[in-house]
């Protein structure tokens, strides 16, 4: 069922989208410095490679061209869920190893961590002015973090931050599509673009 | 017959063995004895060897040796002294091995089965203790007991220099007994058989990187190994940001050796190891200090209600989170424990303990403890001998009059067991700031007045007070906020 297109609804949709680029953005920049203040805290090389993190969705989409809007906002809404609460892990786990002496790194997490939340929560504004209703969160309780030893505790840390500043650049870019065309025209949106 | 050698376990048997010179085939051999004048004893044996007593001072042999058909062949008499006989242990049997992986600890135990000697013999044992493939002495640990003519169980502790999940850990004992009263040669026993704990590098998926996210004092040493699978190489270790020398262990295990450790950053000390086809392991180390001994203990109470001591934490353990330095206040007169919660990154520490009915002295033990060691500070506290009164509060001034005035404040606190002094601060405009001690009985969470007399008519005065414990004085409290009030005129 597509989302009536008054023109009240366009400029709302319009609003939004760009509102969301411009969180993305500043997110993607944040996460950029958070990254360099992890690597230097963690005492990690910043070249080491890491392999993907279980539970973090992978920001390359194959064929990203063809996705509809709602998948988009589908897709991106999924994403950054699972960053809430792998973020969520992180700040625990750090205050529990680094209590008082988390210096930039905590205040720095925990202000990614909102930025994150909110940007979660302007993606189901969108999806509901897409007529769409938002995917509920699966259970109350987030699931148990896998036991690992600290050097993988650090690892999959430096997985989910690079992975999420990935995503910031794909919301981005997934966002410009959804402002050029109206709310509701999703459906068509992914084939009318790739022509 | 030639070369007989006799040689005893327990001082009390000794086999004895010969050897026969001739290529002839022969059967049987007649062996007889006799010891300390007694018949000779014989019998008949195809074999070589014979268990025979240990003689209080000589025995003599006679070997006769016979043909397949029984025809004698050949006859010798020997003559065996004590000195003659060699006196070898039996080889330990080693009971247990036991690993404690998290303290990279080997325990030992072994019988010293004294029951087979008399009493009150020295006993030595040497344990070896070995690694790596091909295997490698790594050290060789001399221990002494007592033999008491009972089999006593011996335990022996020892602490490896690498984690015992790096390599197969392999260990043997032997032992001498000093056997004063035996003129005989006196040996070393052989070596047990060999008692292994198995390394990682072992198992078939065993891998790893070892020790895992473990503390060490500064200046420690450590050796970190990587296990890995068949067939994958160890490229590099690095400890930190530096790449350490390889040392191989086995085919699938190798490591580094970090000497000295300086302090690490609060996240810790990154292992890493780089294998062949991007394989990658690693591991954390924390490197801080024991706590220090806490300085300045001190504790007071401003409300009878809680006591809060402080301290000074001394050096930083450089230990952060979960390894941090904790801290428990214990006291011994009532069995109470506290366990106080610290910020790490705060100069001062503080620590609050009830304050318990019906009890003045309090003796207290201020427990402080991380991964590395533990230490205390002891105090012993007379309650109203350290009375720091919480500020006083919601200080008014009325009265009527052209020469004297009435004050008021709370205290909030319970001091009825003691006599409050308090000081009142008078100010005013054009004469000397002037002091007024009051002293009255203390109250439970209650308000106090004290009259000013002797005032300046039609002036304007500014008051505050403070109060400390009246009989022991420890220290003021704060001054109260300042109140305004003019006398009325003459």
């Amino acid at each position: 069922m597509a989302a009536a297109d008054t023109p009240s609804a366009s400029l709302r949709h319009h609003d939004l989208c760009s509102r969301g680029i411009r969180l993305a953005r500043k997110m993607r920049s944040d996460v950029t410095d958070l990254l360099d203040i992890y690597v230097e805290q963690q005492g990690l090389d910043a070249s080491i490679s890491v392999a993907a993190v279980e539970g973090v969705p992978a920001a390359a989409a194959e064929r990203w061209a063809e996705q509809t809007g709602t998948q988009r906002l589908l897709d991106n809404l999924a994403a950054y869920r699972a960053f809430r609460v792998l973020l969520a892990q992180m700040l625990e786990e750090q205050r529990e190893q680094l209590g008082d002496a988390n210096g930039e790194l905590g205040p720095a997490l925990a202000a990614v961590l909102l930025q994150v939340s909110a940007f979660a929560y302007h993606l189901e504004e969108l999806l509901e002015l897409e007529s769409r209703r938002t995917p509920a969160e699966e259970g109350s309780e987030p699931p148990a973090p896998p036991r690992l030893s600290l050097f993988e505790q650090k690892l999959r840390g430096l997985g989910v931050l690079r992975e999420l500043a990935q995503w910031a650049v794909r919301s981005v870019r997934d966002l410009r599509q959804l402002a050029k065309h109206g709310p509701g025209s999703s459906a068509a949106l992914g084939l009318a673009d790739s022509q | 017959p030639q070369n007989l050698k006799c040689v005893t376990h327990n001082l009390r048997k000794m086999v004895c063995t010969w050897e026969i010179s001739s290529k002839r085939r022969h059967g049987q051999t007649e062996f007889c004895y006799n010891t300390n004048d007694l018949p000779p004893l014989c019998f008949k044996t195809k074999e070589k060897r014979v268990e025979i007593p240990v003689p209080e001072s000589f025995t003599t042999v006679k070997i006769t040796t016979y043909s397949i058909s029984g025809a004698a062949l050949a006859t010798r008499h020997f003559e065996i002294h004590k000195k003659d006989i060699s006196f070898v242990p039996l080889a330990p049997h080693i009971l247990s091995l036991t690993p404690d992986l998290s303290t990279s600890t080997l325990t030992l135990k072994w019988s010293d089965n004294g029951s087979t000697f008399p009493y009150g013999l020295d006993a030595s044992w040497e344990i070896e203790i070995l690694r790596k493939e091909p295997m490698e002495n790594v050290t060789h640990e001399s221990y002494n007991s007592k033999l008491t003519h009972e089999d006593i169980v011996h335990s022996w502790n020892w602490k490896s220099d690498m984690p015992l999940e790096c390599t197969s850990h392999y260990v043997r004992i032997r032992q001498y007994v000093n056997v004063t009263q035996f003129d005989g040669h006196k040996v070393w026993s052989d070596w047990s058989p060999l008692e292994v704990v198995p390394g990682k590098d072992t198992e078939p998926h065993g891998s790893g990187l070892f020790p895992q996210d473990t503390v060490v004092a500064v200046g420690s040493n450590v050796t970190f190994c990587c296990v890995h699978e068949e067939g994958r190489q160890v490229q590099r270790m690095s400890y930190g940001a530096k790449d350490y020398p390889l040392i191989r262990l086995s085919s699938r295990s190798s490591a580094i050796r970090v000497l000295n450790a300086s302090a690490s950053d609060a996240s810790g000390t990154n292992i890493v190891c780089r294998m062949s086809e991007n394989g990658m392991d690693g591991t954390v180390l924390f490197v801080g200090y024991g706590p220090d001994i806490p300085q300045d203990l001190s504790c007071e109470t401003s409300n009878f209600v809680i006591i809060k001591c402080t301290w000074k934490p001394g050096r930083a353990s450089g230990l952060y989170g979960v390894r941090g330095t904790k801290y428990s206040l214990f006291e011994s007169v009532s069995g109470k424990n506290v366990s106080c919660e610290v910020n790490e990154m705060k100069k001062e520490r503080v620590c609050g303990f009830p304050v318990l009915a019906d009890q003045k002295t309090y003796n207290f033990v201020l427990g402080v403890s991380n991964p590395i060691g533990q230490t205390k500070a002891l105090l012993l506290v007379d309650l109203n001998q350290r009375v720091n009164p919480e500020t006083p509060e919601k200080l008014t001034v009325y009265g009527n009059s052209s020469t004297s005035v009435h004050l008021r404040w709370f205290i909030n606190g319970s001091f009825a067991e003691i006599r409050l002094l308090c000081q009142i601060e008078i100010s005013s405009g054009h004469s000397e700031q002037k002091l007024h001690n009051v002293s009255m009985p203390g109250g439970k969470f209650s308000t106090y007045t004290a009259q000013l007399n002797t005032l300046h008519p039609y002036t304007k005065y500014q008051f505050r007070v403070r109060c400390s414990a009246a009989d022991h004085f420890w220290r003021w409290s704060d001054w109260s906020g300042t109140e305004k009030h003019t006398t009325l005129e003459a």
